[in-house]
Parts: structure tokens; sequence; C-alpha cells
């Protein structure tokens, strides 16, 4: 039996980072909002403190943050002509669940992507020609342009207190920040954490090299701040369980420590944990949303009636989200039309190993997720692809995240992968080496696509997404060309043997590599092409709003939560001071 | 200021004789009033001259206050430093001398002594061992459970971490990182919160203890410190 409640003015289909925001700002507003999270409510205190919350079998192996995929799976396969089975551990890239999403885990890692990323199509046509691209490549622009965008990142930014080293404020270049930027308006709100040892060596080799290092950009603080929104957080102590775990120092800017404190105080906004949405409800027009049916933790079924619908899921959730409603077509692989599921991109990371002798001591352990120093001079459109056959770049660090010792255990090649050899060369080598990142974009593609699964479901009865994907050729040589370039870094910090690891298909979901699952409800100015238009409005059912990184068009080459920030802010204007005011399309079709 | 003014105005005026001190810490056992602002300032000039006159190269009579064993004087609120983490007693000496950490007493003592020196006797106390002493008083099963919970779980309505997460498991400290909280005395535990709440301790790096303490109350800080006071280290 379902039982129908009340209707509300807004529902928050996941309360992660997106989902806390807009439900506060829409709260604040005035308007009633309940917010639905499938996962349970956490906090700082009691269920991040440590040492439990140290527990590397615990949270690194065996996941306890992410959606649980025995309820909950995703089925994957590289090809279309392949079978996809189920993902029954998460390896490749690892959704969470629960109060405050997948960002509880994050590293902290807060970057912008660059003015000509929004424009990538246009911007790569009028730089390199119109036949440069493979084919089967679907980039497009976004719709809004980093202008747009620029005062949300900075909202953001400050909501968030992100610890960095501005490198262009009003177009004026700044000593020490990262001249590749785009402009921004002001510096961050806290300077850069402290830079570890391996850091400043690659601060020293790349300067050698003429390139242009900065502090990473980190949402782990440098000092105690107070947000906009009055929540105060700490400094970070640099312990090295960032990614993969939770913060117990209130120091990580998470739902919990920048925002929540603010929405749960507000009498207009309802939290329900433990509720599973298996629909969005549309009218027999299927041009309106009526609310969303969920099952509760008991088992019960409600009808939660809304005026507006708000998914906020991880990426890939959105995308089942709307498969599972009926809003928008399908994408089909084989003609190229529909939009649901187009566009699904991921994030190249390749990786460089110096090993130096031991009388260089490394301290990798000494860490925060986003304490490192980098370059963007490879990274996105900053150097001239011309003749190269790719587009894209990565950006280049010493942005290592830990030193935890189930994970982290570099060798070089040639040690055997068991026993007493592996573990006299983990010991040899363990506090000597310096792990480079090379954090690379994701072109999207044609065959790369996310659908429902014809054979496999939830424990709700659901079929689960389905991933098609591998790395785009355009990619793999993007990845040989910027690790060359780290390799040739590593060999400039003088250490003993420098090992370059580029990025080579075929993809695998058993190998982690980055949780930056991108597109399948993609923004955009063309119904054909875009799922959402540039406010994050259904193209098809206008009181329904996607937000997530499953609206970029593609994925650029940095990690991607400050980017969602920013569109969280934008769609937030949009809805306050135009949706709202007079429900109906924002952007004709 | 530093809660027990009182008692280091008397230390001031009285250290150069060294047989008196028991006496005068005798005589200054009684429960101290809060410190009267003017006291402090007032007692570093006279401060400032019998340490400059002292040899550089002479022993400061740590044990007259820190005990024969670096057991501390509870009463005095002079801090347990036996076991203490050599890098931690460095630090706080050598903020001492700089000044950072606000002290008369020990920023005599620290100015007087070279950076070499500094290290060898911090590196003395961490090896010292000495016996847990028990509170005269124990902290009443209430105030113990508070306690406790700042200590393993903290607070999520004031925003407090546990102090667990620093300074390690039962508070045993983490070598090179946070000093250890079991076994040492809840009157210096409750003088250093409070210095660190009213701002005037702050050579915490990255504010990391302002931060936890400009939200307990003083409820909390007897709590807590009954606590970790409670707290037999030697079982570890």
């Amino acid at each position: 039996m379902v039982q129908r409640l009340k209707e509300v003015d807004v529902v928050v289909i996941g309360v992660g980072m997106v989902g806390s925001i807009v439900a506060k700002e829409l709260a604040a507003a005035g308007y009633k909002v309940v917010g639905l999270e499938r996962g349970q409510t956490r906090f700082t205190v009691p269920e991040f403190q440590s040492p439990a919350v140290h527990d590397e079998l615990r949270f690194d192996i065996r996941k306890a943050l992410m959606q649980d995929n025995t309820r909950e799976p995703v089925t994957f396969r590289n090809q279309g002509s392949q079978v996809a089975l189920p993902v029954r551990r998460w390896e490749s890239f690892l959704p969470g669940t629960g109060l405050g999403g997948s960002m509880v885990h994050w590293n902290g890692q807060t970057y912008r992507f660059q003015a000509t990323d929004f424009q990538l199509a246009t911007r790569t046509r009028e730089r390199y020609g119109k036949n440069f691209l493979d084919p089967d490549v679907t980039i497009q622009d976004w719709g809004v342009t980093y202008d747009d965008l620029e005062p949300h990142y900075d909202r953001f930014e400050y909501l968030l207190g992100t610890s960095g080293k501005a490198g262009n404020i009003k177009g004026r270049i700044q000593a020490g920040g990262d001249p590749h930027e785009s402009p921004r308006f002001r510096d961050y709100p806290t300077p850069p954490q402290k830079e570890h040892f391996q850091g400043a060596m690659f601060r020293k080799a790349a300067g050698s090299l003429g390139y242009h290092p900065f502090p990473q950009p980190s949402s782990n603080l440098s000092q105690p701040y107070t947000n906009p929104e009055g929540v105060k957080l700490n400094a970070c102590v640099f312990c090295g369980f960032c990614e993969r775990y939770a913060c117990e120092h209130y120091a990580k800017s998470v739902p919990q420590t920048v925002i929540l404190p603010v929405l749960l105080a507000n009498p207009n906004f309802e939290l329900r944990t433990g509720c599973q949405v298996q629909r969005i409800d549309l009218d027999s027009t299927k041009k309106h949303a009526t609310g969303v049916t969920y099952i509760d933790a008991v088992g019960r079924v409600f009808e939660q009636p809304a005026s507006l619908v708000i998914t906020s899921t991880f990426a890939i959730n959105n995308i089942r989200m709307l498969l599972l409603s009926g809003i928008g077509k399908p994408y089909d692989p084989a003609t190229g039309h529909g939009v649901v599921g187009r566009n699904y991109a991921y994030q190249t990371m390749s990786t460089v190993a110096s090993f130096f002798d031991e009388d260089v001591i490394i301290n990798p352990f000494m860490a925060s997720g986003a304490s490192g120093t980098l370059i963007n001079d490879f990274a996105g459109d900053n150097f001239d692809h011309s003749g190269l056959g790719f587009i894209g770049g990565a950006y280049i660090g010493a942005v290592n995240t830990n030193g935890r010792p189930i994970q982290y255990h570099p060798v070089p090649p040639g040690t055997p992968a068991w026993g007493k050899g592996w573990k006299q060369a983990v010991v040899k080598h363990y506090n000597h080496t310096v792990m480079f990142s090379c954090h690379g974009s994701s072109v999207s593609q044609r065959q790369n696509y996310c659908d429902l699964d014809p054979t496999y479901r939830d424990a709700w009865g659901q079929p689960v997404l389905r991933i098609t994907f591998d790395f785009p050729p355009n990619d793999i040589k993007m990845a040989a060309y910027v690790t060359a370039k780290a390799v040739e870094i590593g060999k400039a910090m003088g250490a003993k043997q420098v090992v370059g690891s580029p990025r080579k298909g075929p993809y695998t979901v058993t190998q982690y590599q980055t949780t930056h699952n991108t597109g399948g409800t993609v923004m955009g100015d063309d119904p054909k092409t875009s799922v959402v238009n540039r406010y994050l409005q259904s193209w098809d059912v206008p009181n329904v709003f996607v937000i997530g990184a499953s609206n970029y068009p593609q994925n650029a080459t940095w990690n991607p939560t400050g980017t969602l920030g920013a569109l969280t802010y934008w769609a937030i204007d949009a809805l306050k001071n135009k949706y709202l005011k007079n429900p109906g399309r924002l952007v004709s079709a | 200021m530093n809660a027990p003014a009182p008692p280091f105005v008397r230390f001031t005026f009285s250290f150069l004789l060294i047989a008196a001190l028991p006496c005068a810490l005798a005589a200054s056992a009684t429960p101290a009033p809060a410190a009267t602002p003017a006291a402090t300032p007032a007692a570093k000039p006279a401060a400032a001259k019998p340490a400059a006159a002292t040899p550089a190269a002479a022993a400061p009579p740590c044990e007259a206050c820190h005990g024969a064993h670096g057991e501390g004087m509870a009463a005095a609120h002079v801090p347990r430093i036996a076991r203490q983490s050599a890098d931690y007693l460095k630090k706080q000496l050598d903020d001492y001398a700089a000044g950072t950490r606000d002290n008369p007493i020990m920023a005599n003592f620290a100015k007087a002594l070279s950076e070499q020196q500094r290290a060898k006797f911090a590196a003395r106390y961490a090896a010292m061992s000495a016996p847990y002493i028990p509170q005269p008083k124990p902290p009443i099963a209430v105030h113990l459970a508070r306690g406790h919970q700042l200590a393993f779980q903290g607070d999520e309505a004031k925003r407090v971490q546990a102090c667990n997460a620093c300074h390690g498991p039962d508070g045993v400290g983490v070598p090179h990182a946070a000093p250890y909280l079991a076994g040492q005395s809840a009157e210096f535990l409750a003088s250093a919160l409070k210095a660190f709440k009213d701002g005037t301790r702050k050579n915490d790096a990255g504010e990391l203890m302002r931060s936890v303490a400009e939200r307990l109350d003083d409820a909390d800080i007897a709590a807590v410190t009954g606590y970790f006071a409670s707290v037999d280290l030697s079982n570890h």
C-alpha cells in the first residue's frame, strides 16, 4: 500500500554536498523542503572519531562508507558487444552513501576548471581545425561560461574555506599561484597548507625545467576558518586519512562541517534518512513531476508530493533516477540519438614513481588529501596540441595523499608480487619514493554511455545502472604524452630510478583510479544533445532539476568538486531568482 | 593569564633560595584564586633579573618544581613531565625561550639555556619514569563519565572532537605530535586549557588547542581534566 504524504514545496533526492546546499538555500527562502537520503544520519561526533575512523581495513579495503553494492550495484562492461556483470566490490570509483554523501570521504582537492573547458568544442575547432578529432569524440560546450560561474566558484570556495594561493586575480598574475588559471575575483579564503617535503622537491625540479609549480587548493584547512554561514572549521593535522575516510577534526570541508548545522536548524527543512527513492512521479502528460515515491528502511512505500523535485545524487545515480522515472529519452549508441546516459566520461589517471636512495627521507604519511604541489603547464589547453593528435591534458604533481600501511607500498618494476622479496622491497622503498599523479581529462565518446541493465536488479526490484566504458584513444595518447613530461620532472629531482606508468587500455573497473564519474545527464543549449538546460533544468520535465557531475558534457583535467559547487550555486540562483518566481521553462527548447 | 599565578608569583620571589621552595609551595597549596591580571606582568621584571644573573651553564632547578622524577606538583599546577615526548618538551622550552609561550618562571630558565641544553633536558625527562600519583579527591562518577565522553568521543553539539584523536588512545600521547594527558595533574591540565581558551597560551600549531578549548565550559574542563588525571599511564 502506498501512503500519500502531505505535499511540500521541494523534494531533494540525496542529502550530500549538493543536496545540503540546495536545501539550505531554499529552506532559508521560506520553502518547505524534504531531503530524502538513502543512507544513515552521521556526524563528526561520534561516527567519524578515531581510532575507529582510521581503520584501514574497514574503510580502505572494505569500503565502509560506500554505496551498499550488495543491495544496489552497478553493472559494467567495456564494449557494447559484451555482457555486463555486477560490480560487487568497489574499486575503480567509490560512490558514497549516507548524510553528507560522497563528499564525506573526499580528499578536499578543490579546483576550478578553466574558461576554455566550458567551450571545449568551439575552442578545439577554432584552434586546431574541424577535423582534428576522432569522429567518435562527442565533446560539446557546456552552455555556461567561466564568467557565468566565477561568482559561484567564489561562493563555494568561501563556504568551504579552501586553502590556496591565487594565480590570477582579475587578470593580474600572482607570484606563487597558478598562472594558467582563469581570473578569479579574489584570493582563496585561507592560505595554502604547509608544503610537504615531496612537494618541495617537486617545486624545485619543476621550476628548474621552466614550469610553474603552485600549491594544491585544499579543503583540508590550513587554519581555523568561520564560513559565511557562521560555521567554524579547525585546521588540518596532516594525519593522512582523508580519501575513503571521514575527518575527525572538523578540518575537512564536508556538509557536516560547513552547512548541515545551519540546514538542520531550519524548521522548513525535514531530513528523512533510510529512504530509497524509487522514481520521480510524473503526471499523465509525462511533462510534469508530481513528487517522488520512496521506500523507507522498514519497507513502507510513500508517495511524497512536491511542486519541485531536485535530484542531487552521485553522478551515476542521477542518470539512473531519470531512466527509472522515464524522464528524457535514453541514449542509443547505435543511432547516436537520445540523451540520458550519453557522454559518460571519467578521468585519465597516470602515475610516476621516483625511487631514491635511503638517505632521502620522504615521510609520505605526513600529508593531507590536498597538500601537494603541482603544475598546470600540461593541463587542459595550456599547451599547443597541434600535431599531437589529441586534446586535453593533465596536471602533474607530487600530490600523494597518504602513506597508509595496507595500501601504500611503492616498489619498482621487477619486484616479486608477494612473499619475502616483495616485503623487503616495500621496506626499502616505503620512505624513499615520491609518487606523482598525472590527473588527466576525459573526452566523451560515442561508445561510452550508461543505461538500465536488462538483467540485474537491485534489492528493491529495480533495474541497476549499466556502465559501458573504455578509454578513448584520445585520452590514451594524452596520458602517454603527459606522463613522459612527468618522468622528466622525476629525473630532474635526482631520483635513482623513475618509472612512468601512463594509463593504458582497456579500462578496468577492478583497479582504483578516481571517483570522478561524469556525464550522462549533461547540460547544454540543445535538447538533442543535453538532458538539462544551462540552469540544470530538465528539458522534458521543467519542475525537475538535476544537479551533479552528471551535468558535465566531458570531464576536464581537474577534480570535479569545485565546479560542481559552482554549478550548484548557479542553479540555486536560477531557482530562487527565476524559476520559483514564475515556474516554467527557463530556456525555450 | 596562566591560572596559577599566585604560586608562580611566590616562586619568582623565592626561587633563588631553592631550599625555601617547598615552604613557599606549601603556603600556596590552598586553592588558588583566579589570577589577577596585574599579578603576572608585575612578576616579569622581578623574574628577569635573577635569571639574567644565572650562568648559562648552570642546571636550572627543574627538580624543585617538577619533582625528582618529573612527577610534577599538582597542587601548584606544575605538570608531570616524566616520559613526556622529548619533541614536545623541547618545543615548549624553545617556545618559552622565544617568548611564544608565556610563563615568567619557565621563560627565565629556558632563556638561560642554549638550544643544545634545552634538547638535553627534554631528553632527560623523556627518559625518566615516575610513579602515577592518584588525585587526592577522585572525580565523581557523573563527571568521570562526561570526561570520558569528551576524551573518547567528543561532543557534536559543541563541535569538539575526541581528545584522543590527537593525544592517542586513552590520552597516552603521540610522540612528535601531541603530549600525553593520561596521568597528568587535573590542576595543570585545567590551567592549560583555560590558558588556551582565554588566548594567553597560543603556541599550538594551527590553533588546534585554542579551537577546542574555546568551546569547553568550566564544567567540561573540570570533567575532562579529572578524567585524564584518573588514568594511570603506567598501565600503558
